[in-house]
C-alpha cells in the first residue's frame, strides 16, 4: 500500500522550488550547452603536447565576439600563431617581418543556411586586408601573413563564394596580434610631459 | 655512480676575471666620469652616453649621469697604436692529418672606417686564419697567449676530446699571458665551425678573436658542384665619436640584451665586396661571431638555397628568401647570380621602436658582390634542384623513435634582477605589453648599457630539480639519447631570445612549439625566440665535463650557463 499523500508537504516544496526554477532551468541549460569537445579537449590536452599547432601562449590571439551576428552572439575563438617551417626555426620575409602560421578555431556559433564563416587579417589601418579563408565545418581555417601587426577578424558571409579582397559580412568576432599592444608611449607613463605633436601623436 | 662536484664558483670566478694592462689598473678612475657623461671626451677610455643610433626615445633626465656600476675598460689602452703590427687579412691554413699549427692571440692595429683601433688577432690576423682539414683529421693546435688578459679557446661545434674544449676552470685553466697551451683538435663531422675565447667573450671575442675552420668532405659528390666557395664572418661593433665604446671592467656591460654593435662587419671589414662572373653559383659559409646580434641576411635579390646546418647537411636542401643566423650558428647556402650586375648583401630586419611602438625597416649594408661577364662552368642546373641528403636522413633515422619520448630536462630561460637602475625597473614594468619573437636592434641602449650581470641574472631554471645555472649538473652516459625541453618565459622580467649552444655533442631540434621539424640537421647551437618552446634531442657521443650556454657573450657573463658530465661505461675514470 503507498503512503498517504502529504499535500502540506508537496505545497512546502512547491513554495520552495517555484522561485528557484528560473535559476535551475538556467543552469541545466547551460550544463547542456557545453561543448562537448571542451571536455574532450581537458582530458586530451596531455596528449597533445607535442601535437602539430600548439602555439606558444604568448602570441595566440584570443578572438572576441561583437556579440551583434544572431548566432555567434556568445561565440568564443582563437587563433594559434606559429612559425612558418625553415630551417632556421623562425621564418621571416625578406624585409624582416615576420612570417607566421595563422591558426583558427570557432565555438559556440550557429551558422544561418547560406552563411559560412571567412577569417582575415588586416592592419590596424585596415588599409591591408587579406583573406586567411573559409572557415570549415569544424569552424577551422589555417593561413598565414607576414603583417608586423594584425587583426584577426572573422566575418559572416555567403555560403559557397570564395572570399574577395574585402569582407562584405557583418563582423562576428575579432582579436589582435600580440604585437599590436605596442603602442606609443608617449602622452602616458614617464612620458606624459612629452611634447606628444612633435613625435606625430 | 661516482658524481663530480662542478665547481660553478670557480669557474664564474675565472670567466670574470679580466686581467687588465698595467697601465688601464693604474689610470686615475676618475676618468670613469661618475658624475656625468663627458659628451666631448677626447679620451676615449672615459665612460659616456651610449650611442643612440637611430633613437627617437628622450633621454629621460634621471639617467643622464648614469654610468654603470662597473669601471670602464679597454684592452691596449694607452699603447701607441703605431707600435702595433697592423693586422692581416685572414688566410686559410690547410692541415693534414698530424699536422701542427702555431698560432697566437696578440693586440694588432686595426683600421676601420679610415680610423685606428687597438684590437685583437689570432695569428694576426682578421679574422683569425681559416684552419682548413679533411674529415676525420687530427691536428694540433699550439696557442700562445700574447695579450694582456687570460684567455682559452674555444673549438665551437667540434666533438673533440673534453680536455681540449678550452673552459677556464672546467676543462683547463686560463692561460696567462706569455703562456702556451697545445690543443688537440678532431673533426668528426663535415662542415664549418669556429674558435673563439672563452674568457670575457664580450670583449676578446668583440675584438677580433674568432676565426673559422671548414671540415672538407671525404665523400665524392657530397654537395652540389659551385663555381667558388667563400668564408662570410657577420660581426658588429660599438663606436662612437672617440673611438671604441669601453667595456665592462670588473663585469661586463649591456648585460640586459648584450652589446649591439652600430659598425657592421663581414669578414672583419666594413666594405666587404667580392667579384664574380655572371651565372656563378657561389657557396657561401656563413658565421655570426656577434656578442648579440641576430642577422636576417639577403644577397641583393639572388636566389638562395640552404645546404647545411651547423654541424650536419640539411635533410633536404631548402630554397629561402633569406639566411636567420643567430650568435654561434652557422648555414652553408648556395646562391645564384644568374645576371650580371651588382648584388648588395644586406642585414634586412624590423627594428622596433619602443617610444613610438612601431616596427621600423631597418637595413644595414653589410656587402657587395659584383657580377660581370660569363661564369666558365654553369651549375644552374644543380642549383635548380633541391637534393635530398639520404646520408643525412639515414644519420638521423636511427634517432626518430625517441622524437616524441618525453623530455629528460626541461629547461625554463628566465632572468632574476637586483638593484637593477630605478627607472630601468619602471619603465620595463610599464613597457611589458610587447616583447618581439627576436630583438633585431638594440632598442634601450642607455638601460641596456647600464646594465651588469650583477644586476642581471640570466637564469637556466631546471624544472625538474628547481637548480639554476651552474648548479645544474646533469649525469647523462654515452649513448644516451637526452630530450631537453627549452622554454623561453615570456612572464619573466625581461625576455629576451637565447642561442643555446651545447658543447661537445650534436642534436637535433625535434620540435619547435610543438610542430614536428620536418627538415632536420644535427646543430651545436639554437635560437630559442620569446615564449617559444624548442625540443631538442642530444646524441651524447662524447665523454667529459662540459658545458651548455646561452651564446650571447654578456647573457653567458651573467649566469647563462650549466653543466652537465657524459660519463663513458667502458671507461669508468674517463673525464674525472
Amino acid at each position: 500500500m503507498s503512503p498517504p499523500i502529504r499535500f502540506d508537504r508537496l505545497v512546502h516544496a512547491m513554495r520552495f522550488l517555484l522561485p528557484r526554477i528560473g535559476f535551475l532551468l538556467i543552469l541545466a541549460i547551460a550544463v547542456m550547452a557545453l561543448p562537448a569537445r571542451d571536455v574532450d579537449s581537458a582530458a586530451s590536452e596531455a596528449d597533445t603536447a607535442c601535437a602539430e599547432g600548439v602555439s606558444p601562449d604568448y602570441y595566440e590571439i584570443e578572438l572576441v565576439t561583437t556579440r551583434k551576428v544572431s548566432g555567434a552572439r556568445l561565440a568564443k575563438g582563437v587563433g594559434e600563431v606559429t612559425y612558418v617551417q625553415s630551417p632556421f626555426g623562425i621564418s621571416l620575409s625578406e624585409d624582416g617581418s615576420y612570417l607566421v602560421n595563422i591558426d583558427v578555431s570557432m565555438s559556440n556559433v550557429k551558422l544561418a543556411d547560406g552563411k559560412q564563416l571567412v577569417a582575415w587579417v588586416t592592419t590596424p589601418q585596415l588599409d591591408e586586408i587579406s583573406s586567411l579563408g573559409a572557415l570549415d565545418e569544424n569552424l577551422q581555417v589555417s593561413g598565414q601573413t607576414d603583417f608586423n601587426k594584425f587583426l584577426l577578424v572573422i566575418t559572416l558571409e555567403p555560403a559557397g563564394e570564395e572570399p574577395g579582397t574585402m569582407w562584405t559580412g557583418p563582423v562576428v568576432s575579432r582579436g589582435m596580434s600580440r604585437s599590436g599592444l605596442m603602442h606609443t608611449m608617449a602622452g602616458h607613463g614617464p612620458f606624459e610631459t612629452e611634447p606628444c605633436a612633435v613625435y606625430g601623436y | 655512480m661516482q658524481r663530480f662536484r662542478f665547481n660553478g664558483l670557480l669557474l664564474a670566478a675565472v670567466l670574470l676575471i679580466p686581467v687588465l694592462p698595467a697601465q688601464a689598473q693604474e689610470m686615475d678612475h676618475s676618468m670613469h666620469m661618475h658624475h656625468g657623461h663627458d659628451m666631448s671626451a677626447g679620451d676615449s677610455l672615459a665612460w659616456r652616453m651610449a650611442p643612440m643610433d637611430g633613437m627617437t626615445m628622450p633621454m629621460m633626465p634621471e639617467m643622464m649621469d648614469d654610468v654603470p656600476d662597473t669601471g670602464a675598460f679597454l684592452p691596449g689602452f694607452g699603447m701607441d697604436v703605431s707600435m702595433l703590427p697592423e693586422a692581416r687579412p685572414s688566410e686559410i691554413i690547410d692541415m693534414a692529418n698530424g699536422d701542427t699549427l702555431r698560432m697566437d692571440a696578440s693586440m694588432v692595429r686595426r683600421t676601420i672606417n679610415g680610423r685606428e683601433y687597438v684590437m685583437m688577432a689570432y695569428g694576426g690576423m682578421y679574422p683569425g686564419p681559416l684552419i682548413r682539414a679533411d674529415r676525420g683529421a687530427k691536428v694540433v693546435v699550439e696557442f700562445t697567449n700574447n695579450i694582456e688578459m687570460p684567455t682559452t679557446v674555444h673549438w665551437h661545434g667540434l666533438r673533440l676530446d673534453n680536455a681540449f674544449d678550452g673552459i677556464p676552470g672546467l676543462t683547463q685553466d686560463p692561460v696567462e699571458t706569455g703562456e702556451t697551451f697545445t690543443y688537440e683538435l678532431k673533426f668528426p663531422d663535415t662542415g664549418m665551425y669556429w674558435y673563439h675565447p672563452h674568457m670575457r667573450e664580450d670583449v676578446q671575442q668583440d675584438l677580433g678573436l674568432y676565426g673559422n675552420m671548414l671540415v672538407d668532405p671525404t665523400e665524392e659528390d657530397y654537395y652540389a658542384p659551385v663555381n667558388r666557395e667563400v668564408p662570410l664572418i657577420l660581426d658588429d661593433l660599438l663606436v662612437d665619436a672617440n673611438g671604441l665604446f669601453p667595456y665592462g671592467e670588473e663585469a661586463p656591460t649591456h648585460a640586459l640584451m648584450g652589446r649591439f654593435g652600430n659598425v657592421m662587419m663581414v669578414n672583419g671589414i666594413t666594405d666587404y665586396s667580392l667579384d664574380i662572373e655572371a651565372g656563378e653559383v657561389v657557396r657561401f659559409y656563413l658565421t655570426n661571431v656577434a656578442n648579440t646580434r641576430t642577422f636576417n641576411v639577403n644577397f641583393g635579390g639572388a636566389r638562395i638555397k640552404v645546404i647545411a646546418d651547423d654541424v650536419s647537411k640539411l635533410e633536404r636542401e631548402q630554397f629561402v628568401s633569406s639566411v636567420i643566423i643567430a650568435p654561434a650558428e652557422r648555414y652553408i647556402v648556395d646562391v645564384y647570380f644568374d645576371d650580371e650586375g651588382t648584388y648588395e648583401i644586406t642585414n634586412a630586419v624590423q627594428a622596433i621602436d619602443h617610444f613610438r611602438g612601431t616596427f621600423v625597416p631597418e637595413t644595414h649594408q653589410l656587402g657587395t658582390i659584383s657580377a660581370s661577364g660569363s661564369a666558365s662552368a654553369d651549375h644552374a642546373d644543380a642549383f635548380a634542384e633541391a637534393r635530398t641528403n639520404e646520408d643525412t636522413i639515414a644519420d638521423i633515422d636511427g634517432f626518430r623513435r625517441y622524437f616524441d619520448k618525453a623530455p629528460d630536462h626541461n629547461l625554463r630561460l628566465t632572468i632574476e634582477t637586483k638593484d637593477l637602475h630605478p627607472m630601468t625597473m619602471r619603465m620595463m614594468e610599464v613597457d611589458t605589453l610587447y616583447f618581439p619573437p627576436i630583438e633585431w636592434n638594440e632598442g634601450m641602449p642607455m638601460m641596456n648599457w647600464l646594465s651588469t650581470g650583477d644586476e642581471a641574472k640570466w637564469t637556466l631554471l631546471d624544472e625538474d630539480t628547481g637548480k639554476k645555472s651552474m648548479e645544474i649538473n646533469w649525469q647523462w652516459e654515452v649513448g644516451d639519447v637526452v630530450k631537453i625541453r627549452v622554454f623561453n618565459d615570456p612572464a619573466s622580467f625581461h625576455p629576451m631570445n637565447h642561442p643555446f649552444h651545447v658543447h661537445g655533442q650534436r642534436f637535433v631540434v625535434t620540435h619547435i612549439d610543438g610542430v614536428p621539424n620536418r627538415n632536420m640537421g644535427w646543430k651545436d647551437t639554437v635560437i630559442i625566440p620569446v615564449g617559444s618552446t624548442i625540443d631538442i634531442l642530444v646524441d651524447v657521443t662524447n665523454p667529459g665535463k662540459w658545458m651548455a650556454h646561452c651564446h650571447i657573450a654578456e647573457h653567458l657573463h651573467a649566469g647563462m650557463m650549466l653543466g652537465f658530465e657524459v660519463r663513458d661505461p667502458s671507461m669508468p675514470n674517463a673525464g674525472r
